[in-house]
């Protein structure tokens, strides 16, 4: 079910700034608690996947150990997808939480 | 370790060398700050945890495979338009050099060249037209996490559109090319030639360089669906 998400996930990530693959992972940690603790490796090819489909920019720069580094930063459409994607996310969540309330698990009849 | 490591991928990701070199950067660089923010007792140990957290080469590798396909059809859109453009342009200049000169088709094949003129502008319409479809198809079509049927019916399309410009535009450069043969003859060999020799020269080479490309991609598309 992440997997499904890990666009929206990544998106909503960088939403607070510029970042590279590692921070990007942190802050997805950070701001859920650690409930989504997915293989490191799965969000360079989502990275990757949205520069190509132009939802975000990367640029090199230099670390402070001296590597290179890529950060990448939100673009426009990478912004206005984020909207779209949590649009359907809250009706999706409004309509679950609507049919959950007042229902009760039944109780097992044996 | 962590050289080990990024060897493996290196090998996985092989398919496409300069998106690997910019991936192996990348990872280096995550894998040296996780080392770094470890607080696993020794180096090697870290090292263990920190592969171990970025996952298995193969799966990694294999969700790369989309994002290269992706790239390399985006670029051929890319291409083919720009060498629409050029074969324009060499079209335009032959054209803009006849008016300057004054060359004209002598009267007898002034019917065939008109005819072949009709074919050249109503083929270079449509590799136009299909090329620019072609590019926006590619570019507006969204690029999934996994290689699914529905990505493969996308990139099958857009090759076909992408080798129906090429194909409209071969047949505009051989109309150009008899339409400049009918221009020539009867002509005397001068240095005057060399506008029109050049710029059917341009259009060839272009024409050259698209259909190999586009049968290359298509190639490399075909090899990696198939892995």
């Amino acid at each position: 079910m992440l997997k499904g998400h890990l666009d929206m996930i990544v998106l909503a990530a960088l939403a607070a700034g510029s970042a590279h693959g590692y921070a990007v992972i942190q802050e997805i940690k950070r701001r859920s608690g650690g409930a989504f603790d997915l293989p490191e490796g799965t969000i360079y090819p989502a990275l990757h996947r949205l520069e190509q489909a132009g939802l975000l920019s990367g640029r090199w720069t230099t670390a402070d150990s001296g590597r290179r580094r890529r950060v990448y930063t939100l673009t426009k459409a990478g912004n206005r997808a984020l909207a779209d994607r949590h649009a359907v996310w809250k009706q999706f969540s409004d309509a679950i939480a609507g049919l959950l309330a007042g229902s009760r698990p039944r109780e097992n009849p044996a | 370790m962590i050289q080990n490591y990024l060897a493996q991928l290196a090998r996985e990701l092989d398919f496409d060398r300069s998106l690997s070199r910019c991936v192996l950067e990348e990872v280096e660089d995550h894998l040296c700050e996780a080392v770094a923010a470890n607080s696993a007792g020794n180096d090697s140990e870290a090292q263990r945890q920190v592969i171990a957290n970025f996952g298995n080469v193969r799966a990694i590798a294999s969700e790369f495979v989309v994002v290269s396909l992706a790239r390399q059809s985006r670029r051929a859109g890319v291409a083919a338009l720009l060498v629409i453009v050029s074969v324009f342009i060499a079209m335009k200049a032959r054209v803009a050099w006849y008016a300057a000169t004054q060359w004209a088709i002598c009267e007898d094949m002034r019917a065939v060249g008109s005819l072949v003129g009709l074919i050249d502008r109503y083929a270079f319409l449509s590799s136009l037209v299909v090329g620019l479809g072609a590019w926006f198809y590619i570019r507006s079509g969204p690029i999934p996490s996994a290689f699914d049927p529905a990505y493969r019916r996308q990139l099958r399309h857009f090759f076909l559109l992408c080798g129906a410009a090429a194909a409209a535009l071969v047949v505009s450069v051989i109309s150009d090319a008899v339409l400049t043969a009918l221009q020539l003859q009867g002509t005397d060999l001068s240095a005057e030639f060399l506008v029109p020799i050049l710029s059917m020269a341009i259009e060839i080479a272009c024409v050259g360089i698209l259909v190999s490309r586009i049968r290359g991609v298509t190639l490399r598309a075909a090899s990696l669906t198939q892995t």
